[in-house]
């Protein structure tokens, strides 16, 4: 019977043999970054040999890897369990795993389900509540079913009257508009701000709803390469498993149609990201690329706005702000400040 | 009895069972089994949750149970720590028991 040991990536012999078990199940090229981020790592010994490892970072289960014991899966079932054993005392009854395509019968195995998946990776979740129960239990959306539904999802960071702008014409053209705001906190502006910001930008349209997008829509585990920089192929397959996950779960949940995104000129990541959305959404939902709001020729964008306040330059971005942002914004300018810097990224996302 | 939070016990490996409760409001004690030996034992297994839980005066629970061959007492065993865990009690339920 193997036993379950804390690895503590900070030692660097440690650090070392995690890596080579890890390269050698073929789980490689990951960047400090994204090492850092994990809460814990386990490792499964079996006397003094390393025989499987896993770790959790935030609800997210990651590094999963095990050599297989004379017991097919045991390893791995024990393993997955500890680690979600450790979730749920963390509180995060809801949690998710990332892994490779030919894993996914194995998290099967042990009561996952599968959200989404490409050649390249498949995207599982288990606990409660699980996607159809999120779903199901917004408020408000079981009158959709008869009606023309359009979705948009935005990070909001923080609201504009671009978004404004974008939200206006879906209203216009469709019965409802579900507003999903990213629910990640890895901003500058809060999950809670963000939200509160687009609630009350938007609380003039009767028939638009705003939800929390929540660990389903551009979250940190459906497409971490949002928040962190990457290369081009893991922003690729990351956004086709969020758009699928949208496409064969959110879409036909809530009776959505149409999704609306504004055109990209100027994020590489979400250029990308409309760009994958274009190739998998149709012809189950149409994708709409609205033109962005120019104001006096320039392109509105919350990058912009951000910087504006990085650089003590508030009244340049006053005209790209609804009322309520704007205040916001005079209100909470001396925390903004301090947020950025104590080192928060204000030129990603 | 309310579950006031999603709460889990077990563990995925051989001759045990994880059972996850979570909250519902309405729709009875509603059990999603994952078992090699569900066409053999399913209903068995459904039996010993419920029952359980019944003897917890729980009415309405979402369970989520991986079954990886547990016997009936451990499968109640199981059931029974998920529910205190889920019911935030920390005294033995003794009439339970």
């Amino acid at each position: 019977m193997a036993d379950i040991r804390d690895l503590h990536l900070r030692v660097p012999g440690v650090r070392q043999a995690w890596l080579a078990f890890l390269a050698a199940h073929g789980l490689s090229g990951f960047s400090d970054a994204e090492i850092a981020s994990v809460d814990s790592v386990i490792g499964l010994y079996d006397g003094d040999r390393l025989v499987g490892t896993g770790a959790i970072a935030g609800n997210v289960l990651k590094f999963i890897a095990v050599d297989e014991g004379d017991t097919p899966g045991a390893n791995f079932n024990q393993v997955v369990s500890e680690l979600q054993s450790r979730l749920m005392l963390a509180g995060h009854s809801h949690m998710m795993v990332f892994t490779k395509p030919q894993y996914e019968a194995s998290f099967g195995h042990v009561g996952f389900t599968t959200l989404a998946k490409t050649d390249v990776g498949v995207l599982l979740e288990a606990g409660m509540p699980g996607i159809k129960q999120y779903l199901t239990q917004l408020p408000g959306v079981g009158d959709q079913a008869a009606k023309h539904v359009a979705a948009i999802v935005m990070n909001a960071n923080p609201f504009t009257r671009g978004h404004r702008y974008l939200v206006e014409k879906a209203a216009a053209e469709n019965d409802i508009v579900d507003v999903f705001v990213v629910s990640t906190d890895r901003s500058l502006f809060t999950s809670a701000e963000r939200m509160q910001l687009v609630q009350a930008g938007l609380a003039d349209l009767k028939n638009v709803r705003v939800y929390p997008g929540g660990d389903y829509m551009v979250s940190y585990a459906t497409f971490p390469a949002y928040f962190l920089k990457s290369g081009d192929d893991v922003i690729r397959y990351q956004t086709t498993l969020d758009a699928r996950l949208f496409r064969n779960w959110v879409a036909p949940t809530l009776h959505i149609t149409k999704r609306y995104v504004g055109e990209e000129p100027k994020s590489h990541t979400t250029a990308i990201y409309n760009d994958v959305l274009a190739q998998e959404l149709p012809p189950a939902v149409q994708l709409i690329v609205v033109p962005r709001l120019t104001e006096a020729g320039t392109v509105v964008t919350a990058t912009q706005v951000r910087q504006a306040i990085a650089e003590a330059q508030l009244a340049t971005v006053k005209d790209f702000l609804p009322p309520t942002t704007w205040q916001f914004i005079q209100d909470h300018y001396a925390e903004l400040l301090k947020r950025i810097e104590k080192g928060q990224n204000i030129r990603g996302n | 009895m309310e579950i006031k939070k999603t709460a889990l016990a077990g563990t995925l490996e051989s001759s045990d069972i994880q059972i996850t409760l979570s909250p519902a409001t309405a729709g009875g004690i509603q059990i999603d089994l994952d078992s090699a030996v569900a066409s053999q034992y399913g209903d068995e297994i459904k039996k010993v949750i419920t029952d359980t839980l019944t003897g917890f005066k729980i009415d309405n629970a979402l369970v989520k149970a991986v079954d990886k061959g547990a016997l009936d007492c451990v499968i109640k065993a199981r059931t029974i720590a998920a529910a205190q865990r889920a019911l935030e009690q920390t005294e033995p339920a003794w009439e339970v028991l």
